[in-house]
């Protein structure tokens, strides 16, 4: 078997035992809802439907804001996502299991971020339309915009997510050590995004902020290539 | 312990660098308030061209100290990175320390570069923090090494701690370029409040030595504080295999205390 086929043999087996568990994207798609919402309340009514400029909250336009918050939320549901990714193949000891098949590390590590992969956009799916709704911003800015924004988001988003994800499991205060090792990391990744979008939000288009697209593709690849090295450093004995 | 031949060279050695370390900051700390003219450019002149309009300015000291330890926090995490690789190629202990140690005192060092800026930047930009590209890398490399230390502290089995440390280390460095880039691209659509003087104007002799002296000082007291660290690592490795070894195997009665 072809290390691609191992890979989604490993994804199959995720998406299967998460399509019977439904334990991992449904509670990170609540909570991104809930962030949104909760980002909703402190947001000036109208603010998304104005046109740019628009009102202005310190020295940022709100619908620039909008998108931040937007990206915020993304990160929070997906860190839960990938935190319960990681600790089902510890509770149950899974994890072993799949280190005695003969599968490449790297191929697990791919396999198990193409899983994460599908999860950020199921979240999504969901949550771009809730956003459009509740922060009243004009769809068609930011439909199909936001596509190739989060492709190059959610790539390396979910390869940090199942490196660190499979980190914090060999600690204590896992869920506490997650957030704190992935957040400062993926920085540039999600600065990318706020940016992309808020050019989106403001009629920019991707146009001139298209040089971000370089720096995420950099950051995509060079966090995908550290995991499949060092997943086997990671996970074995 | 003391009479132990094997570490009583390395023992020397770091009292003589103890040594070296005081009397080179002393000379330095002279240097910098009695030598060297601290001026503040305020109009700089072309690049290459002396500064136009300098005023005496005794904030502009701090520079000495500020520019140095900035330099060896950035030192102190590339010697992470080298460590780490080392660590996971070969799986000797001594690499893993060498990558911890320097983790540690490149957030002393990096915490000291944010203080001492801090400290400038209050009067000089009338502001303790700005959210300039450079400000904001380096308190971000605090926020990855600090998440790092304390991933090693949490870490339930040491060898295994150890190792994913080491790959936490890697990313984090990888990601320096990264973050810088996507801070300056980032301060650029929200134009700096606060235009930093342009390197330009030449040092003055004095001021010269006296940064290069400075830099050689704080390094040495990295390298100082590195020999101190790997000791005490290398100390509680030893403590920790005595006592799984006690544990094994339980010598003679007389040698167990505290059973009742």
């Amino acid at each position: 078997m072809s290390n691609v086929r191992k890979m989604l043999v490993v994804t199959a087996k995720d998406l299967r035992s998460e399509a019977r568990a439904k334990e991992i994207a449904p509670p990170m798609v609540l909570f991104g809802l809930i962030l949104v919402f909760l980002f909703t309340l402190n947001f000036p009514p109208g603010a998304g439907r104005a046109p740019v400029p628009g009102p202005v909250i310190g020295a940022v336009g709100s619908r620039e804001l909008a998108g931040a918050f937007l990206w915020v939320s993304l990160l929070f549901a997906g860190i839960l996502g990938f935190g319960r990714n990681a600790a089902v193949e510890r509770e149950a000891n899974r994890i072993e299991g799949l280190l005695l098949a003969p599968v490449d590390p790297a191929a697990l590590f791919a396999g198990k971020a193409l899983a994460n992969f599908c999860y950020l956009w199921a979240l999504e799916v969901v949550l771009f339309p809730v956003f459009i709704v509740l922060f009243d911003v004009p769809a068609h800015l930011l439909l199909p915009g936001v596509l190739p924004v989060a492709l190059a988001a959610n790539v390396g988003l979910a390869a940090a997510g199942t490196l660190f994800g499979a980190a914090s499991q060999y600690v204590r205060a896992r869920e506490l050590v997650l957030p704190l090792l992935l957040f400062p990391i993926v920085l540039p990744l999600v600065l990318g995004a706020e940016r992309l979008t808020a050019s989106l939000l403001t009629g920019g288009g991707l146009g001139p902020q298209a040089r971000w697209f370089i720096l995420m593709g950099a950051f995509d690849l060079a966090i995908s290539a550290i995991g499949a090295v060092a997943f086997e450093f990671v996970v074995n004995e | 312990m003391s009479r132990n031949p094997a570490t009583a060279g390395s023992r020397r050695g770091i009292a003589v660098l103890t040594v070296l370390v005081a009397l080179g900051m002393a000379v330095g700390l002279g240097a910098i308030f009695f030598w060297a003219p601290a001026a503040n450019c305020l109009v700089p002149g072309n690049p290459g061209q002396p500064c136009v309009d300098a005023r005496p300015d005794v904030i502009q000291h701090i520079f000495y100290v500020h520019v140095p330890v900035a330099w060896v926090a950035y030192l102190a995490f590339g010697v992470v990175l080298l460590g780490s690789v080392v660590y996971l190629k070969s799986g000797k202990r001594r690499w893993d320390n060498l990558a911890a140690s320097s983790a540690e005192i490149g957030v002393l060092f990096t915490g000291l570069t944010l203080l001492s800026g801090m400290l400038w930047g209050r009067p000089r930009w009338g502001t303790w923090w700005t959210w300039d590209e450079t400000l904001t890398l380096t308190f971000v490399l605090f926020l990855i090494y600090v998440g790092y230390l304390l991933f090693r502290s949490m870490a339930s089995d040491p060898t295994r701690g150890a190792r994913v440390a080491a790959v936490i280390g890697i990313v984090g460095f990888v990601d320096v370029p990264l973050v810088h880039f996507s801070m300056v691209w980032w301060r650029t659509l929200h134009p700096a409040e606060v235009v930093l003087n342009p390197a330009g104007p030449q040092l003055p002799t004095s001021e010269l030595v006296t940064m290069l002296w400075m830099l050689g000082v704080i390094t040495a007291l990295y390298v100082l504080l590195m020999l101190l660290r790997m000791r005490l690592g290398r100390a509680a490795d030893t403590l920790a295999e005595l006592e799984a070894a006690g544990d094994e195997a339980p010598a003679e009665p007389a040698a167990r205390v505290g059973t009742p």
